[in-house]
């Protein structure tokens, strides 16, 4: 399936059989991160399919 | 995983409390839970008026639509701190939400008004702003509420925020900030007005999930000036220990407030009982010229030198040196 990360929109081509799997495969932890298919956030247990498009939202801020 | 209330298929799960909730039901349960908070913790009144510090970002304009929704009496106030791009965009963010939902949104540019801009006050031994733009921050946002009438200042520190500042403090003990750490500050002072921080029991990904579904269009990136800091260093720490212990963030934070705190020898500047008002501005202090007057007196002299040096420049959005944060974490 096809991710974009944002905020920078670096894409990558990822097998993963539901949300956790695919954060766990990026290296991303579930509590800083939303996946997004279409315009559904999606939970840690959906399955994903072959032709998934998804965008992951970093939810991390502050510093300054 | 099912909505909670309606059992339709889940959007955002509360790994916490292990509840989920579908997009239509899930922002009355988190607007309930900023109710619940302001209520419980005596934050404001209906009738009082309420000042948001407004960012640009998914907390302070999720606050914002929030109280807004929740019936309260909310303006907001957004600081043109000159962080070059990124001070651009989330000006843009914060003007076009406030047109959106036709909000009053009070403005205060540092470059035009005072004389210097944010990346004028870098610590010479952490090369960052961090700490001296949260002083710029906290004065403004005070100033301009006292002067306006405002009974509080709204900010939208969240869970996560508020975790990875009491583990900075701890790591640091920080006894002053730990012993006033908390989501209320009550005025001390007639020219100090009370700060609220109503999303203090929400995680981070909560209040992104709250702007992703009610469509608020918010700055997505990070501030470029605090890559590096260690307050996001804590809450990768904090999110590394909730991938296995989902809770720890909140049981870290709300354990202490219940139970640490008043073992914490208060103290710091919001506590001071001699306060009295700097010579040059009136604002209140405990010495005659005020952190906010010294600190823009060097970032004047900084910006003239620059000036004369170089003519007005971009400030540079990459590179920056990594080191500390401020001990008290973010502070819009």
């Amino acid at each position: 399936m096809r991710v974009t990360i944002l905020p920078d929109r670096q894409v990558k081509e990822v097998d993963a059989r539901t949300v956790a799997d695919l954060l766990k495969a990026l290296g991303l932890l579930r509590d800083a991160h939303i996946v997004v298919r279409g315009e559904d956030i999606l939970t840690s247990d959906v399955r994903l399919t072959e032709g998934d498009e998804l965008e992951v939202w970093p939810v991390i801020s502050g510093g300054a | 995983m099912r909505c909670r209330r309606c059992r339709a298929p889940a959007n955002v799960e509360i790994r916490r409390s292990r509840t989920a909730y579908c997009a239509r039901c899930y922002p009355d349960w988190f607007r309930a839970q900023v109710q619940a908070r302001i209520d419980h913790d005596r934050m404001f009144r209906r009738d009082e008026r309420v000042l948001v510090a407004v960012s640009g970002g998914k907390d302070s304009l999720g606050l914002w639509h929030t109280l807004t929704r929740l019936g309260y009496q909310a303006d907001g106030m957004y600081i043109r701190l000159g962080i070059a791009d990124y001070s651009r965009r989330s000006q843009e963010k914060s003007e076009a939400f406030a047109a959106r939902h036709g909000l009053t949104l009070h403005q205060v540019d540092l470059e035009k008004d005072h004389g210097f801009v944010v990346p004028d006050l870098l610590d010479t031994r952490s090369g960052k702003p961090c700490a001296a733009c949260g002083t710029v921050k906290r004065y403004h946002f005070n100033r301009v509420a006292a002067d306006l009438g405002y009974d509080v200042v709204a900010t939208g520190h969240n869970l996560d925020d508020e975790a990875a500042t009491l583990l900075g403090n701890v790591v640091h003990w920080n006894t002053d900030y730990l012993g006033r750490q908390g989501p209320v500050l009550e005025s001390t002072h007639p020219g100090l007005v009370r700060k609220v921080k109503p999303l203090y029991r929400l995680g981070e990904r909560e209040t992104a999930a709250y702007a992703i579904i009610e469509r608020i269009d918010y700055i997505l990136e990070e501030c470029p000036m605090a890559r590096g800091a260690k307050s996001l260093a804590y809450k990768d720490m904090l999110n590394t220990l909730e991938e296995g212990q989902p809770g720890a963030k909140y049981q870290f934070l709300v354990g202490f407030l219940k139970h640490g705190r008043k073992s914490v020898q208060s103290g710091g500047f919001d506590q001071a009982s001699d306060l009295r008002e700097c010579t040059r501005c009136g604002q209140p202090t405990t010495g005659d010229l005020c952190a906010y007057c010294r600190m823009a007196d060097r970032g004047r002299r900084k910006a003239v030198l620059k000036e004369a040096k170089y003519g007005r420049q971009p400030v540079a959005t990459t590179g920056v040196p990594t080191e500390p944060a401020s001990p008290g974490g973010r502070d819009d």
